[in-house]
């Protein structure tokens, strides 16, 4: 009995610090968040504020005009869209990865995979000066090439929601490829002869072997991938909404909403609330899914 | 024979299909990378071409010269160590326990992590800008360092105590039983073991804090106090006035450690993805 407390408190003991760090520095700021957005605090009652209770959730969640269930839709969209054409990709070119005789296989790869390691805000900052921007990116010139006049790709909404997919896609395909390719490798080549030599189609193959088989293996790993896409933040701001060099498209993901709510518009408490309500989502999607997490991956 | 000549050609499409993918995958990088070693006046030229007709490296040269990035590289060096210490040193011990011993309260504990490693630390920006300014911490390196080490913290526990779960404990119980002390089992034969979860963990802290610009923007606010992150972002943002060859010379220095770094560990990621930090 003795030597059982004496085994608590050391455990308790070693994890002290981590904890005690986790708690002042994660946990306590997330409460005060949940404090914040009890009030009304913005740029004119930044330490004068009142507790109004819950009318900052009520006015996200109630008064549509103010954009949140607008931003909130837009999430979805953009999540759904975004894994849709991942996953679609991703498997084609994992499957062709995986030809018996491409023999660049190990070559094609590392090239691929380059978006992965590049630093992930410079990629961005490399789309959208190099690739978007209307004087010298890439595509105008292109465009002025082939005869068309230059685009604004970054001013208008459906334009600039495709240039955000498209920039999206690059970042995360690499992963995804990675994923699936390992899965196909792990499939027991026995099952492909045999189907083989009952005749099926590669369509057959892949619908009623490979999809069924790869499914379990990459599952984690997709929930992880909505995760992060549904908590996309980085491509949106950097590409149409920093500050100063907003480019007039007007997308908004749940997160770029909060942070403009607080850090452009400071309306602090209107923020918490939405922050609350995110965390909320995250907290019924990840007890929905079950998450584990796989931290490596999540580069 | 005809299956052959249709294998064949089913190889060349493929290669060639490739081919045209990776070009498109690279082109931003291509581009940057050109432009960087381009003299500035070939640049607007519509026949513009991806090997540079005028090398220099002028701005290359320029970043350096003319741009604080040696000041901004310090100050993300300064952060980047501090966050690593603070997070293994305190995540080392904590990992070790969860994975090790069995003690009440242990599995709240690691649902509460987990719900709180989807938290993204953006959504408490407000909260930590309003607990930190009346501290002075905001326009100081502590202040970011606080809440780097948060973030990290949470995962340097859930990332180490995954690869601690798959270390057999059959070592240190026989350890224990000749009579080595918690500290000695640790230090002498779980560290050891744990190298390859150790130097994944500090790399991904070390990129962390290294691509981390939007805490950075906020929270600091004189050009010597930037980090690489938030001085490189503040080099694009007056695009209008700044330069587009220096701007992408700078992104190309500012990943090539990361690059390499990514290369050198990409085995250790590859199996962490198949085998790390699963089992709850």
């Amino acid at each position: 009995m003795k030597k059982k407390k004496k085994n608590i408190l050391f455990a308790y003991g070693w994890a002290a610090p981590s904890l005690l760090l986790i708690l002042l520095i994660v946990i306590f700021p997330i409460i005060y968040t949940g404090y914040i957005s009890l009030t009304n605090m913005n740029v004119y009652h930044w330490n004068n504020y009142d507790i109004i209770g819950l009318d900052n959730y009520k006015d996200a969640l109630f008064v549509l005009d103010n954009g949140f269930i607008k931003a909130f839709g837009m999430t979805v969209l953009w999540t759904v869209v975004s894994m849709v054409l991942q996953l679609v990709l991703a498997f084609i070119i994992a499957n062709l990865l995986n030809i018996k005789k491409l023999r660049l296989r190990n070559v094609y790869k590392t090239l691929l995979i380059f978006p992965w390691a590049m630093p992930g805000y410079v990629s961005i900052l490399l789309w959208k000066t190099g690739m978007f921007n209307s004087q010298f990116g890439l595509l105008n010139q292109w465009m002025e090439k082939l005869g068309f006049s230059s685009v604004k790709w970054l001013n208008t909404n459906f334009l600039a929601f495709c240039c955000c997919t498209v920039v999206n896609l690059w970042l995360a395909l690499p992963f995804m490829i990675t994923i699936i390719d390992g899965a196909l490798q792990s499939i027991d080549k026995s099952y492909y002869e045999s189907a083989l030599l009952d005749g099926a189609s590669w369509f057959e193959r892949t619908v009623y072997i490979t999809i069924p088989m790869i499914r379990q293996i990459i599952a984690p790993s997709v929930v992880i991938t909505v995760f992060t896409t549904f908590k996309q933040f980085d491509v949106i701001y950097l590409l149409t909404q920093q500050v100063g060099a907003k480019t007039g498209a007007d997308i908004h993901t749940i997160m770029t909403y909060a942070y403009e709510k607080a850090f452009i518009t400071n309306n602090y408490g209107y923020s918490s609330a939405i922050s609350v309500i995110i965390f909320l989502i995250l907290i019924a999607f990840s007890i929905v899914t079950n998450l584990k997490p796989k931290e490596e991956g999540a580069v | 024979m005809k299956k052959n000549v249709k294998e064949n050609i089913g190889l060349v499409f493929a290669n060639i299909f490739f081919i045209v993918i990776c070009f498109l995958t690279l082109v931003p990088i291509l581009y940057a990378f050109s432009v960087s070693l381009n003299s500035n006046n070939s640049l607007l030229s519509s026949d513009f071409s991806f090997i540079p007709r005028h090398v220099t490296f002028q701005n290359y040269l320029a970043v350096f010269t003319e741009e604080p990035i040696l000041l901004w590289l310090k100050n993300s060096l300064i952060l980047a160590v501090v966050t690593l210490v603070l997070s293994l040193s305190t995540g080392i011990p904590a990992a070790y326990v969860f994975s090790r011993k069995r003690f009440p309260g242990r599995k709240p504990i690691l649902r509460i992590l987990i719900l709180l490693y989807a938290f993204p630390s953006l959504l408490s920006m407000t909260a930590l800008y309003k607990l930190l300014s009346p501290m002075g911490l905001i326009n100081t390196k502590l202040g970011l360092i606080i809440v780097y080490t948060g973030t990290e913290a949470v995962f340097a526990l859930w990332n180490m105590k995954g690869y601690f779960d798959t270390i057999p404990v059959e070592i240190e119980e026989a350890a224990m039983i000749d009579g080595a002390s918690p500290l000695q089992i640790v230090m002498r034969i779980v560290m050891p073991l744990a190298k390859p979860t150790i130097a994944v963990t500090a790399m991904m802290v070390l990129i962390y804090v290294w691509n981390e610009y939007i805490f950075a923007i906020n929270f600091m606010t004189g050009t010597d106090t930037y980090t690489l992150a938030g001085g490189l972002y503040s080099l694009q943002a007056t695009e209008m006035s700044g330069s587009w060859p220096i701007f992408a010379a700078a992104s190309i220095i500012v990943s090539i450690p990361i690059l390499i770094v990514f290369f050198a560990l990409q085995k250790n990621m590859a199996a962490g993805l198949t085998s790390g930090g699963v089992k709850g």
